[in-house]
């Protein structure tokens, strides 16, 4: 049932808890992780290794509460390098953060889909 | 008392787990919509905010009562929202729950020092969070409970303390009244708590002579003032009636017998002032020993009974020390506090520290001012531990006191006028009972002889005692000279006493009113062997009676209009003739 991108049995808990409202959630997750992404981008490009550090903690938070296993680790690794006080290999970070969550939409589409 | 069973706690606790208001503060959108889907699934109300400014702000509308807090949010964060919203909160318990997926021991301490009362890491488990909410609010409960219960208790200890006060004034209307203003009384009553343990009280007595009683009830408050009322009661009642104070003291025993608990008593002395006949009779149980100053002797009055409220009336004895007591000798009592009072370093003021004020007083002072100056200062700024009370009685002339008794005279003007009884004493009511009160109380039915009593109440107990001591027990006043004889006067009469048999004392009494007053006549008669009167004139009255003067015949001489003997001398009959008083005098 899962694999290391998707805990699809988390996932199946979340669309029961949320009933109609499972779409809204996936929807609002699409939406805000554009937000973080920004704001992970901002904190690297302004040198600013706490506030890229924040920005990927918040983004794991609802990484971890969705199931979505490998974009959680990869945000905990941004969030640790961040912490101490590095940015070196951030760049290295954002582009993996990126490339799983695009590897994510269809597969979340899909789930979206199936309610 | 029915117990609730657990199940009683369970139902409720679930129902009262139902309608929580529920803030939940998170700036990721998602994170919050699924937390607040789970809250509200479990039944509860849920107010958001998007960071911790507005978490503050809600809080203050919204009055929840548990907060969930991300940790890290815009604006203001969870640490410093926690601090505000427990500063707001006050005195109420509001559960701060940290959501974070913070890790390190650090972050998670600062949860702590910020006011946070638990976490909550995501992702969010629906377990979790319902057995968090529920524990939380179950504390949430608790808290409340007690301040409920301590709001309570404060208010019920206002308003104890007020009614303290208020039973405090009635209380001293009762307890320490009476003539405690006398000019021979001088006294010290600290209170240690609002009521005082110890009771002090005195009261004139028809014949002129006074009555004087301290209590020292265990412990202090309340439960101590309870048994002083109905104490008061009895003492003022009966005294006012001419009982006499064994009378008094054996029912005052047998009242606090019945209404104070086990382990309650009261160590107490009673003393009745014979002012005129300068004697003292003294009862007194549990209480330190006292002082009796003649001129410079000094005499120790040690307690032989056991307080009162402890025996039953069988077992209650009410042998008294009887004493000669000149004008200006002084009487001092006081309670265990003098004794225990402690100075700062705790030594007591002691037994001997007191007697050596008595040795070292010069002769006849009063030394009450000395001794309650020198244990206030022996005392200092401390706290007296104990009540502190003490008593100097000083015998004197009864022309000496104030007047007391006139508002005792009951002002009722109904009552019978004219009436005749007779009452006759016989075998053992001669030896336990003294009817004297009883004639003297069915006598002041007459209104107009109330302001009498004193001048009646003499000449009852002076014919009565004539007709038992005389008549029947051939007792010789003139022992009663010396102090020694006083001692085996009384020895010999209660010994006679106990072999009384088959003899009779009769009081006839006769009210009739005339047009100016009234005549009361009065006939006494016993079965003794009467005495040799001498002469009489035609009328029956004794040509010589200053030779009796231990019958008190000139004192009855003095009252009466007419006192004669008959027959033997086993028979005396008094008139006493009152008028009315002019109007308006």
């Amino acid at each position: 049932m899962s694999d290391a991108r998707l805990n699809r049995q988390m996932l199946a808990e979340l669309r029961a808890v949320m009933e109609d409202e499972f779409t809204l959630l996936l929807e609002t997750f699409f939406a805000d992780t554009e937000q973080r992404l920004d704001a992970i981008q901002q904190g690297l490009s302004e040198g600013n290794p706490e506030a890229f550090s924040r920005a990927c903690h918040s983004l794991k938070g609802s990484a971890s509460n969705l199931g979505l296993e490998l974009l959680r680790a990869l945000c905990k690794k941004g969030e640790d390098l961040g912490r101490q006080g590095s940015l070196e290999g951030a760049a290295e970070v954002i582009a993996q953060i990126r490339a799983e969550l695009e590897a994510l939409a269809p597969l979340l589409r899909a789930e979206m889909a199936t309610s | 008392m029915k117990r609730e069973s657990p199940d009683d706690f369970q139902s409720e606790g679930v129902i009262a787990n139902r309608n929580l208001k529920i803030l939940i503060a998170d700036d990721n959108l998602t994170d919050r919509m699924i937390l607040q889907t789970l809250v509200k699934k479990q039944g509860h109300q849920v107010v958001t905010a998007v960071d911790g400014q507005e978490a503050v702000e809600l809080f203050e509308v919204e009055s929840p009562d548990i907060v969930l807090l991300d940790a890290l949010m815009p604006r203001k964060d969870g640490f410093e929202a926690a601090r505000l919203i427990k500063d707001a909160a006050g005195e109420q318990l509001i559960p701060i729950i940290f959501l974070t997926s913070l890790s390190d021991a650090e972050s998670l301490a600062k949860c702590l020092e910020a006011g946070g009362d638990d976490f909550l890491s995501k992702p969010y488990n629906p377990v979790i969070l319902r057995a968090k909410i529920n524990a939380f609010n179950r504390m949430r409960q608790m808290h409340m409970t007690l301040q409920q219960q301590r709001d309570q208790i404060a208010d019920h200890n206002r308003h104890m303390l007020h009614e303290q006060q208020v039973a405090k004034s009635v209380f001293d209307n009762v307890a320490h009244n009476g003539s405690l203003s006398a000019p021979n009384i001088k006294y010290l009553l600290s209170p240690l708590s609002v009521f005082n343990g110890d009771v002090l009280l005195a009261c004139m007595k028809p014949s002129g002579g006074m009555h004087v009683l301290l209590g020292d009830f265990t412990g202090h408050g309340l439960p101590a003032a309870i048994g002083a009322m109905p104490m008061a009661e009895i003492f003022y009642g009966m005294t006012r009636k001419g009982f006499a104070l064994t009378d008094i003291i054996r029912e005052i025993n047998r009242k606090l017998k019945v209404i104070l608990p086990v382990g309650f008593f009261c160590c107490a002395c009673m003393v009745d002032l014979c002012l005129d006949q300068e004697e003292v009779e003294i009862w007194i149980g549990g209480l330190p020993e006292f002082v009796l100053r003649r001129g410079s002797d000094i005499q120790m009055i040690k307690s032989n009974h056991l307080p009162l409220g402890i025996l039953s009336s069988e077992g209650f004895r009410t042998n008294t020390y009887r004493m000669e007591m000149k004008y200006g000798d002084r009487l001092y009592m006081w309670s265990d506090g003098i004794i225990e009072a402690a100075n700062a370093h705790g030594d007591m003021f002691g037994d001997a520290r007191l007697m050596q004020l008595f040795k070292s007083a010069p002769e006849g002072a009063s030394l009450y001012e000395k001794i309650r100056e020198d244990v206030l200062s022996f005392i200092g700024d401390q706290q007296a531990s104990d009540d502190l009370t003490l008593i100097e009685l000083t015998m004197m002339p009864s022309e000496d006191l104030i007047e007391e008794g006139k508002d005792n005279v009951r002002a009722s003007s109904i009552g019978p006028r004219d009436w005749k009884f007779s009452y006759e004493l016989r075998g053992e009511s001669l030896r336990d009972f003294d009817p004297v009160p009883v004639a003297l109380n069915l006598v002041m039915e007459v209104p107009e002889l109330r302001s009498r009593s004193g001048e009646i109440y003499t000449i009852i107990i002076e014919l009565y005692s004539n007709a038992l001591e005389h008549g029947l027990l051939g007792m010789d006043s003139a022992m009663k000279s010396t102090s020694d004889g006083f001692m085996a006067y009384y020895k010999l009469r209660e010994e006679r006493l106990n072999h009384l048999e088959g003899q009779f004392v009769r009081i006839q009494a006769d009210h009739q009113p005339h047009a100016g007053g009234g005549v009361l006549r009065i006939q006494v008669e016993d079965s003794g062997p009467g005495f040799d009167y001498g002469k009489t004139d035609a009328k029956g009255n004794l040509e010589d009676f200053s030779k009796f003067s231990g019958r008190g015949i000139p004192l009855l001489r003095k009252l009466c209009r007419s006192v004669q003997y008959f027959g033997s001398g086993n028979c005396v009959y008094v008139e006493f003739e009152w008028f009315k008083e002019a109007a308006g005098s």
